[in-house]
């Protein structure tokens, strides 16, 4: 047993010795963790908005009004540029789209009954399709309030009602049916609006309906900040690091000699083996213990269970040992081991969620994660964090990462080569 | 103390050693002499235990077999690799493999400090291996085989790339070793080091120990008589003699004689009797 300390002490101080990895088990993993908790919990707030240019060919007071209103909305950023800068900007991928207000535009929005509808015609950069659908969103959501305006205001109404009773007169395609019942319609219409008292209080009686949108906060079941997202996987990305730190360690043992004098020593090979699993181990456990409490004391990560936080640490510490086994024995050579090693960690943390949050991934993509062991980290850190996971739900990632350790550190002893080639 | 009774290891198609029998005797320095790729590295990795010999076996005597790890207490090895922690300074590297071996506190502690003054160096001790020059890092080799004062040392090529200063220092590291009792095996493809060291040498070429005697026993055996060149008015002359005194008192004294060389039979003569080659082209 003192032997297996004294070999997991020197490794711990070689780690600490080592610039490069103490900046990636340590270091890197924060910076991830602190970087994009920023960038998601900035997103939240709507600071990056959409980014959009929009061509005022009416330029009337209302469509500059309405283009003041797109403006104040959270959701855009808005410049105006003429209809060919417009164009430009978006296929330069300076704009995700633009959005072109056409003559006639001003009169048109708002009113209610008849006449020309509005053609608002959009552009969007085809490789943001994805914020097409919030951008026609927030515009119909801005149309409408056009229309809503108009019935919260009876004299801006009454001026739209004359109007539209003027282009009913006036049109001369329009169905008999229909031209006869408004023009029944309108006037009653008019009258009624006249009769109403104007005033604020009464014109909210006139809206058809308001939407209150509110962020969701459900404090059970869902994470406290960006933070409590972020942090989990810069934890994995630190654990990864130690379990490739060690298992390029181990042959950096055999490569430059030392192994043969661990091996001269009177200590069995399991010891020698043993002393590397629990230097690295207390690293796997170490390194996100220390992560955790940064983030705990510094970015609002308030887990919801610490008892928890442990077992998942504990399990995940011990499968990455496994897997620091299994890395030990990929590569003769330290740079063969190294670029092995994280080739495979990388592709780990790809198809795990270890880059990109599995939740936005396709779900073909979310069914190849479950091979990953950083999908089974990951699930058990949130589990504890702010999943609110009970011990029974908490068991099952927990037992496939303690599975998967075991299995991968028996395989790995198993191959590891005693003898330079 | 150390017995190899008909050892052979192969690596694949290559003999590395080939029914080898020795037995190093208790307080001696041995050496093993032998050309690049003799198998001198392969039979002691054997006597280690860090290989397992395809035939034959390995015995320290009154302990057993070197694999098992409690026997391997009782040797030092310094490999011809260096093996050294080079972000550990030489301290660290010494007080760990003395972990290693059992050593604790106080016991550890003097070991360290005996070790580092043994090899000359304490004053770079806090140092990281690192920063040491090649002849001081086989010094530090030498000096983590000691650490646990082990009763049988093995010393593979330990002066290769060390200045003439280095290794007279070794030298004497390894006389003053063999004077407190401690039994050495060196390997080395040197003659003259075999011959200033060893009480015993062994000389191996192509994985078979050819000839092991004393140093004069090989000698006399193998390095066939001394040769003394006489240089006179009249010419050269060249007499191969067991006595070469003998032959010089013995000159018909007219004076003629100018200057005379005499060069000794030695392992090198040995070797290449033995092998038909000279060990510096082998
Ligand atoms: N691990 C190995 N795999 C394959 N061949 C090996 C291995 N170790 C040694 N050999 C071969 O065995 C033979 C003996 O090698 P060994 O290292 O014992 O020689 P040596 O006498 O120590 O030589 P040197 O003076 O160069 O150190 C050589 O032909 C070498 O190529
Ligand atoms: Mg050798």
């Amino acid at each position: 047993m003192k032997a297996i300390l004294a070999l997991a002490t020197k490794d711990l101080r070689l780690l600490l010795r080592d610039r490069v990895g103490f900046f990636f088990t340590f270091f890197f993993p924060l910076l991830y963790a602190v970087f994009f908790g920023a960038i998601f919990s900035a997103q939240g707030r709507g600071a990056s908005a959409l980014n959009v240019v929009v061509v005022d060919e009416d330029q009337t007071d209302a469509s500059k009004a309405f283009v003041a209103e797109l403006n104040d909305s959270p959701e855009l950023e808005v410049s105006t540029a003429s209809r060919e800068e417009a164009v430009n900007l978006v296929r330069r991928g300076r704009r995700v789209g633009y959005i072109v207000l056409p003559p006639g535009f001003g009169q048109a929005r708002g009113r209610v009954f008849g006449g020309e509808s509005v053609k608002l015609e959009t552009g969007m950069d085809p490789s943001r399709m994805a914020e097409a659908g919030l951008l026609q969103g927030v515009l119909t959501r801005h149309m409408y309030r056009g229309i809503q305006d108009a019935f919260s205001n009876p004299s801006v109404m009454r001026k739209q009602l004359s109007e539209s009773l003027a282009d009913v007169q006036a049109s001369a395609d329009m169905d008999p049916a229909w031209r006869t019942t408004l023009q029944w319609f309108l006037p009653v219409m008019d009258r009624f609006l006249a009769e109403l008292p104007s005033g604020e209080g009464m014109g909210r009686a006139f809206q058809p309906f308001e939407i209150e949108s509110k962020d969701v906060q459900v404090r059970r079941g869902g994470p406290q900040n960006s933070y409590e997202i972020s942090f989990p996987q810069g934890v994995i990305w630190g654990v990864m690091a130690c379990s490739a730190g060690f298992g390029i360690s181990l042959v950096v043992e055999r490569t430059r000699g030392t192994l043969v004098r661990l091996r001269i020593a009177p200590i069995g090979r399991m010891h020698i083996l043993g002393g590397k699993a629990i230097a690295c181990l207390l690293t796997t456990m170490g390194v996100p213990a220390l992560l955790l409490a940064l983030g705990v004391v510094a970015f609002g990560i308030r887990p919801d269970s610490w008892a928890l936080v442990f077992v998942a640490v504990a399990s995940m510490g011990l499968c990455f040992v496994g897997i620091m086994m299994m890395l030990s024995v990929m590569g003769k050579t330290e740079q063969a081991a190294g670029g092995i090693g994280w080739a495979v960690l990388t592709v780990m943390a790809m198809i795990g969620g270890g880059m990109i949050p599995l939740f936005v991934m396709p779900p073909w993509m979310q069914t190849i994660s479950h091979a990953s062991p950083v999908k089974w980290s990951i699930l058990a850190l949130e589990g504890a964090i702010w999943r609110n996971f009970s011990a029974s739900e908490m068991l099952l990632p927990c037992a496939i990462l303690v599975a998967t350790g075991l299995t991968t550190f028996f395989v790995g002893t198993r191959a590891f080569r005693w003898a330079q080639e | 103390m150390l017995t190899l009774r008909n050892v052979r290891k192969s690596f694949g198609r290559i003999v590395a050693v080939d029914d080898l029998s020795l037995t190093i005797k208790p307080g001696e320095v041995f050496g093993l002499l032998g050309p690049n790729g003799a198998g001198k590295t392969t039979t002691v990795n054997m006597a280690v235990g860090l290989l397992r010999p395809d035939q034959g076996t390995v015995e320290i005597q009154g302990a057993g077999a070197p694999d098992q790890p409690r026997v391997r207490g009782r040797i030092g090895v310094a490999p011809q690799a260096l093996a050294l922690y080079d972000e550990l300074t030489g301290e660290e590297n010494l007080a760990f493999f003395g972990k290693l071996q059992g050593l604790t506190g106080r016991l550890l502690a003097d070991r360290v400090q005996w070790a580092l003054e043994f090899v000359a160096l304490t004053d770079r001790r806090r140092d990281r291996v690192s920063t040491y020059s090649g002849g001081m890092k086989r010094r530090l080799n030498i000096a983590v085989a000691m650490i646990h004062a082990p009763s049988l040392l093995l010393l593979d090529e330990p002066t290769v790339g060390v200045d003439p200063q280095s290794r007279n220092a070794i030298f004497e590291n390894i006389l003053a070793l063999k004077g407190k009792g401690h039994t050495i095996v060196y390997t080395t493809h040197y003659m003259e080091e075999a011959q200033r060291l060893c009480d015993r040498v062994g000389i191996m070429d192509h994985g078979r120990l050819l000839a092991l005697d004393t140093v004069e026993g090989l000698i006399t055996a193998h390095g066939g008589k001394s040769v003394l060149f006489l240089e006179r008015e009249d010419g050269e002359r060249r007499i191969e003699t067991d006595d070469p005194l003998r032959e010089l008192v013995g000159l018909p004294n007219n004076g003629a004689l100018r200057r005379f060389r005499l060069e000794r039979p030695n392992l090198e003569r040995v070797f290449l009797h033995l092998t038909g080659r000279e060990l510096r082209d082998a």
